[in-house]
């Protein structure tokens, strides 16, 4: 390791350290701009300049383009290299606007800190400026062209990270420009990374045009509730609303940039319909009035019945403190009935990650740094779009990506996919792991050859797998072949995409317990009298949302807490409503069971833009901030049980009663995270699960499957996300396209026993024969259709044969 | 799209972009065809490479706004480009390039009303021998006076069909 | 007008192009198949390092060493790249090669692919060359047809395609690595160097980039041998012919091919017919719009690579561009960076943003609304772009710039004092 001297100061740095990063280590941040640690070191902006006095490199250079040597002696502080910098700050601001305060970076502007730093001051050019003229970029990001000091980070940030094709660099010499060929939306589902890239005004935030200014914003380290992966951000609120969500960092799981699903999605809290008081019987209530009933009732209940009348359903996007205080909760009614997932295969799958995953996790960042990767039965863009993009960087630097599913998976990377039926994934997971390969066709069983070969032959593979397809079985077929790949010199490490933030710390809660299966079954017996819900809507959440409608009918008392206006909410006997996550602080554990924490950004209350309509609210006084009642799960939960706890002494309960999670009351926010410990013995009789599909009879086998803004819970609540959802369409291979004279684009109906419904058909060439997919678009009429289902039989016929 | 291609032309550029490992390389060699045929690379010509070339709008346009000789904007039918570079500096390019402006009645960047030329500055255009020099469409004309270049843009507009 | 010896121009002849029939006659073809059949890549490579050829594009890199560095002798896709992007203001050999006698590049690439067992060649011809690029597609397929280039070549086991590529303007491609990016159809951006071509060339495999004039040469050194060569050059260290191409305030601004080392003012008087209008000389560029003006203290140094950089300039592309006492050396300078401002390809800041703030400079002191501080202003500017940026485009532009306030400062001042132009009529 290089020891190389800045400054007078000594340090020892990992060989391949830029000087740059060496400098920052010794707490030297020398101005920069195109330098960032995930894009790399290009020498564009030449801002970063030091003077190498000794060494094998001379005098002034950019330190992100040189390596940390030996025996070099660098200055920072020297005339010549603060000359060089406040030049390139004046070059770079000689045709900036000085627009900062009506700008929407200000405050929160590299540029402007830069520019101190850099020590220019008074503009000298007195030429002409340049102008641009800018582009409608869509709903999400707005462009001020006339900002740009082309540092390039976007373009870089944009095409190479994220895999964009339909924004980047035109132009020439001093007027090079970002942007599109044309007017429009960007297409990447990363899109917003470059306003976070962006270290001026060019690219904001048009969700949060004119709303704040950086220093009146609350922010706090939170991660991203709407998928499995734990991806750090930072939500943003004023005025009683989260006004933005922007990325943190976290290297092991997304690194610097997130999805646009996690930017621009954070709308959930504001929803307009949110219930924000406590509620009995249909009418709004005090707290302790709304306590004291539930208390009451669930006593009452539990003296008449037994412990067994009273189930509780937990959740995976609750925090693990509120999962953990409604399991003992439970227990100490005696109930034994707790399910933490209402989806029966997500539910179990979460169980097998969180009983059998152990030290083959794989982290993003071990995938970004995979040589092989396969994935079978996984959809990343749409069920957990980091991953697509960690994959991709893998891909950049030249690793082979297999692709085994039926669904067209798109990534925004070069794949080999190979289109499988959902009935035959189970029989490549046995060929994987050393079964009969000739079970496949002779083309697939020659593919499969190839990569297992490429399997063993990758020193740092990762197999990844989705619950959707795979269900649990195939999750723990998928871990049992990483084990049987692997040796003691090579890992072959595993990520499973699971269902929510928190799915696999509830796959550890939730242990031998029952599932949602067996409490819809004591539901619809009548054994079961009441439920409760914490921040779970099994009406949309389960599997088979008409029998849940049913079973839930059937209660006596329905209780939930929630901060979403679902439909369990809606028709709860009693509700309690609950902080959003960036009104709450707590620990997710993601689907590679890092424990991470997430701090609150903001106390909860009705937006101003709510209780004022879009105009100024009401001037009236009250004491407490209007809407304000919400309270964190965790700390009704307690009070339930008649318990003072603070969200320390719940993280100690836990570690104390689950040791895996030891190290959990130590966890400090912004950090990377702590992986579980794997100390939790494997289901001793794991039951037998069924794969979430069978053998079709003669009719269309129809899979819903997720979509990237369309599906998820939180994202249905979220109105910003409304422009990136599609239209109710289903999937169709060419030939049974062909065999129905049916064509691409047209109107189709789509009937299953959930009824009929009219969709726009899309016709994939390459799906495979029998298969039909619809996304799950909730708002829609093809919201009950539920992915990890299993198929519906179906047929589609054109909108004529309908009439006839 | 036989206004952007005429079809044979535009055959041959897509077999040989399916053969290419790596399409991207025909770029300016199809943006060139598509200017030969049509004066200049209108929106949908650049679309038109993209189809041809498996690449989206925004990756052809990268590149086609990179080069000053790729036209994105509609030129008229002869494109002059003046040397403004060293060797035809010293020998009065900025004067003849003035009585171009005068002459056709138009500014760098315009083109006459009549839609014959386009004016343009170019640099250096290897003609330095025979400074001051310009450039019509891919012809070379060096040793310009104010009498030449009368007699060029007679020729020249007599060519064009004006 | 003393004759020299002509080797690159023996077949040049005003207003014609000589192609395989003329070119054979005069000995064309002859060096190819004496190194396919009697000498080894190797010996092949041996010659052109001891001829003591250097790069004619400009930089003046040794060409035989540039080629050990190039894996020769590992199997694989590899390239040979010619770059004929001659754009450098004041430069047209190239073309002059091109419209005279275009087989000698492509003998030339053929040896050097032989020399470096490359399989397949592009020739990267500029937009405004499009005769050049005519001339080349015939000679191409003259040679193809004759059994030269292609498959087994005279029924050798050497086989070598060539292709052309026409461009579409931009100095910049005339880089060696952006010229690569060009090729491959991404902006024409100057890669960072290492990886240099010969590791990372083309879609990263080997690639060997030369100059028309550099190819052009290398068949007449193994045809005649690398003594012969050397002896050419009218210095004891120089190598071979070079062709000055004279322009600007001369009478006769032509391209003349001579001994390689002649001096700056036998050049311009014997060849270029002398200043023009019987006026006094007061400067010039010596190797193209990138090196430092020479003056009249100067008309006694030799015209080779090291006895220019002795001087405080460069070889370049030896074009000589000349300019006689009534010139305005700060309107000269101007013009030259405002060339360099309008090709920088926009990647980096001191170039990018830099040279358009030295255009507002002297525009500023050319208009006589220049201030004394302008100078240090325009000093302090040089020094912070010079070898600061990422390529050699705007260290080209600070040439010129950097002798004009070193030799020409008191012009500036006057401009600054009289706030006017004084050599404005």
């Amino acid at each position: 390791m290089p020891i190389l001297t800045i400054d007078n100061q000594q340090i020892e740095v990992l060989k391949g350290t830029n000087v740059l990063e060496a400098a920052k280590g010794l707490g030297i941040v020398i101005p920069h701009f195109c330098y960032h640690e995930a894009l790399g070191a290009v020498g564009a902006c030449r801002l970063c300049a030091m003077n190498f006095v000794e060494g094998p490199v001379k005098g002034i250079q950019m330190a992100c383009m040189i390596e940390a040597k030996d025996e070099m002696v660098i200055t920072t502080t020297d005339q010549a290299s603060q000359e060089m910098r406040a030049r390139v700050i004046e070059w770079l601001m000689m045709y900036h606007p000085h627009d900062c305060p009506v700008c929407d970076e200000g405050g929160e502007c590299q540029l402007q800190d830069m520019t101190i730093a850099g020590g220019h001051d008074i503009r000298r050019y007195g030429g002409k400026k340049r102008t641009y003229s800018n582009q409608d970029l869509g709903p999400f990001i707005c462009h001020e062209m006339n900002r740009c000091i082309q540092c390039y980070r976007c373009v870089r940030t944009y095409q190479d990270y994220c895999g964009g094709t339909d924004f980047g660099v035109l132009g020439t010499n001093q007027r090079v420009y970002f942007g599109r060929f044309r007017d429009g939306r960007l297409e990447s589902p990363f899109s917003g990374n470059i306003v976070d890239a962006c270290p001026t005004g060019v690219f904001t935030d048009r969700t949060f045009r004119y709303r704040t200014r950086y220093w009146d914003i609350e922010e706090a380290p939170s991660v991203c509730p709407h998928c499995s992966l734990g991806c750090a951000v930072i939500p943003g609120g004023r005025f009683r609303e989260l006004q933005r969500v922007r990325g943190g960092v976290n290297k092991q799981t997304n690194g610097f940039f997130i999805c646009d699903r996690a930017r621009f999605g954070g709308g959930y809290g504001n929803h307009p319909e949110r219930p924000r008081v406590p509620r009995v019987d249909g009418a709004q209530t005090t707290w302790p009035e709304a306590l004291r009933a539930l208390r009451k009732r669930i006593t009452d209940l539990v003296a008449r019945h037994g412990p067994g009348a009273v189930a509780f359903l937990g959740s995976p996007r609750a925090s693990l403190e509120a999962n953990y205080l409604l399991d003992s909760w439970a227990a100490s009614l005696g109930s034994r009935r707790i399910a933490f997932d209402s989806h029966w295969q997500h539910d179990r799958s979460a169980r097998v990650a969180a009983g059998k995953l152990g030290p083959r996790a794989a982290s993003l960042e071990d995938i970004r740094c995979s040589d092989f990767i396969l994935m079978i039965g996984v959809d990343p863009l749409n069920e957990a779009p980091m991953l697509a993009l960690a994959v991709r960087q893998a891909v950049r630097r030249g690793v082979r990506l297999a692709v085994i599913d039926p669904r067209p998976v798109t990534l925004p990377c070069a794949a080999a996919h190979l289109p499988l039926a959902p009935e035959a994934l189970p029989d490549v997971l046995e060929a994987l792991a050393g079964g009969d390969i000739r079970r496949l066709g002779r083309r697939e069983a020659v593919l499969l050859e190839g990569i297992l070969e490429q399997l063993r032959a990758a020193e740092r593979p990762v197999l990844i797998g989705g619950p959707d397809l795979l269900g649990a079985a195939g999750i723990e077929r998928l871990l049992d072949t990483a084990r049987l790949l692997a040796s003691e010199h090579r890992p072959c490490k595993v990520m499973t995409v699971l269902a929510g933030p928190n799915s696999f710390g509830c796959g550890v809660l939730a242990r031998q317990g029952p599932d949602f299966e067996a409490i819809l079954n004591g539901m619809l017996a009548g054994e079961i009298k009441a439920l409760v819900c914490l921040e779970s809507d099994p009406m949309t959440g389960s599997s088979d949302p008409a029998r849940t409608g049913m079973a839930l009918g059937k209660l006596e008392l329905l209780a939930a807490l929630d901060y979403l206006p679902t439909a369990a909410a809606h028709h709860a006997h009693l509700f309690l409503p609950t902080t959003a996550v960036p009104e709450s602080a707590g620990v997710y554990v993601n689907n590679e069971g890092r424990m991470l924490l997430f701090s609150s950004a903001m106390d909860p209350g009705t937006p101003i833009s709510v209780s004022g309509g879009g105009d100024h609210p009401p001037r009236t006084f009250l004491p407490a901030t209007p809407g304000s009642e919400p309270r964190p799960a965790w700390a009704t939960l307690g009070h339930l049980q008649g318990r003072r706890l603070s969200l320390r002494d719940i993280r100690q309960a836990i570690e104390m009663e689950h040791p895996n999670f030891a190290g959990l009351s130590s966890l400090t926010t912004g950090g990377e995270g702590k992986r579980i410990a794997d100390i939790s013995p494997p289901p001793e009789t794991a039951p037998e699960i069924p794969f979430p599909h069978s053998e079709g009879e003669g009719t269309l086998r129809l899979y819903a499957m997720e979509d990237f803004a369309g599906s998820g819970e939180l994202a249905g609540y979220a109105s910003a996300l409304a422009p990136l959802r599609p239209t109710p369409f289903v999937m169709l291979g060419a030939l049974d396209a062909k065999q129905r004279s049916l064509s691409d684009g047209q109107q189709v109906r789509l009937r299953s026993e959930l009824g009929g419904v009219g969709v726009a058909l899309r016709v994939v060439p390459d799906l495979p024969a029998g298969i039909a997919l619809v996304p799950r678009l909730r708002g829609t009429a093809l919201e009950s259709y539920v992915p990890g289902r299993g198929h519906y039989d179906c047929q589609i016929l054109s909108e004529d044969e309908e009439k006839t | 799209m036989t206004d952007l291609l005429p079809q044979n032309i535009h055959d041959a550029l897509a077999a040989k972009a399916i053969e290419h490992l790596h399409p991207r390389e025909m770029i300016i060699e199809v943006l060139r065809a598509i200017q030969d045929h049509r004066g200049w690379v209108p929106d949908e010509g650049v679309e038109l490479a993209g189809q041809i070339l498996g690449l989206t709008p925004l990756q052809i346009e990268e590149i086609a706004t990179f080069y000053d000789k790729i036209y994105r904007q509609p030129v008229g039918k002869r494109v002059i480009h003046v040397c403004d570079s060293i060797a035809c500096w010293s020998r009065g390019a900025e004067n003849l390039y003035l009585y171009l402006q005068e002459t056709l009645g138009i500014s760098p960047g315009e083109t006459t009303q009549d839609g014959t030329f386009t004016l343009l500055p170019t640099c250096c255009l290897g003609l330095c021998g025979e400074a001051p020099a310009m450039m019509i469409g891919l012809k070379a004309y060096g040793r310009l006076t104010r009498e030449r270049i009368d007699e060029i843009l007679a020729t020249e507009r007599a060519e064009a069909g004006a | 007008m003393k004759q020299h010896e002509q080797v690159l121009f023996k077949n040049r002849s005003p207003g014609e192009t000589a192609f395989l029939e003329t070119y054979r006659k005069s000995g064309g073809y002859q060096g190819l198949e004496k190194a396919l059949t009697k000498m080894s890549p190797e010996q092949v490579r041996e010659e052109v390092k001891k001829s003591g050829l250097r790069g004619r594009g400009g930089a003046g890199f040794a060409t035989g060493m540039k080629w050990s560095f190039f894996p020769a002798d590992k199997p694989g896709e590899k390239y040979l790249v010619c770059n004929g992007d001659e754009m450098e203001p004041g430069t047209y050999k190239d073309r002059e090669i091109l419209m005279a006698d275009p087989h000698q590049l492509v003998e030339g690439m053929i040896i050097s692919a032989y020399a470096l067992q490359i399989p397949v060649g592009v020739i990267f011809i500029r937009y405004a060359y499009e005769q050049c690029s005519r001339n080349l597609e015939r000679a191409i397929a003259e040679a193809m047809e004759a059994g030269l280039l292609g498959k087994n070549i005279l029924k050798s086991d050497f086989s070598f395609e060539l292709h052309l590529h026409r461009s579409a303007g931009r100095y910049i491609c005339g880089e060696e690595t952006a010229l690569l990016n060009s090729l491959e159809g991404v902006r024409a951006n100057p890669r960072s160097k290492p990886p240099f071509p010969a590791q990372k060339g083309i879609f990263g495999k080997p690639t060997n980039v030369n100059n028309v004039e550099t190819f052009a040469n290398v068949q007449h050194i193994i045809a005649h041998g690398s003594a012969w060569f050397k002896n050419l050059a009218f210095t004891e260290s120089g190598s071979g012919t070079k062709l000055y191409c004279l322009s600007g305030h001369l009478e006769r601004p032509e391209c003349f091919e001579l001994p390689i080392g002649i001096s700056l003012g036998a050049v311009i008087e014997e060849y270029g017919g002398g200043v023009w209008r019987g006026r006094r000389f007061k400067a010039a560029l010596p190797g193209g719009a990138s090196t430092p003006y020479l003056t009249a203290e100067h008309l006694g140094v030799g015209l080779d690579f090291d006895p220019i950089e002795k001087a405080g300039s460069r070889l370049g592309t030896g074009a000589v561009t000349v300019f006689d006492e009534t010139t305005c050396m700060v309107a000269a300078t101007l013009n030259l960076n405002r060339f360099f401002a309008r090709e920088s390809c926009g990647w980096c800041t001191p170039c990018r943003d830099g040279l358009p703030f030295i255009n507002w400079l002297l525009e500023k002191i050319e208009n006589g609304q220049g201030e004394m501080g302008d100078i240090d202003m325009l000093r302090e500017q040089i020094r912070n772009i010079n070898g600061r940026t990422f390529c050699a485009l705007a260290m080209g532009a600070m040439g010129p710039m950097q002798s004009l306030v070193d030799l020409f400062e008191e012009e500036i001042i006057d401009h600054i004092k009289k706030r006017c132009c004084p050599l404005k009529t």
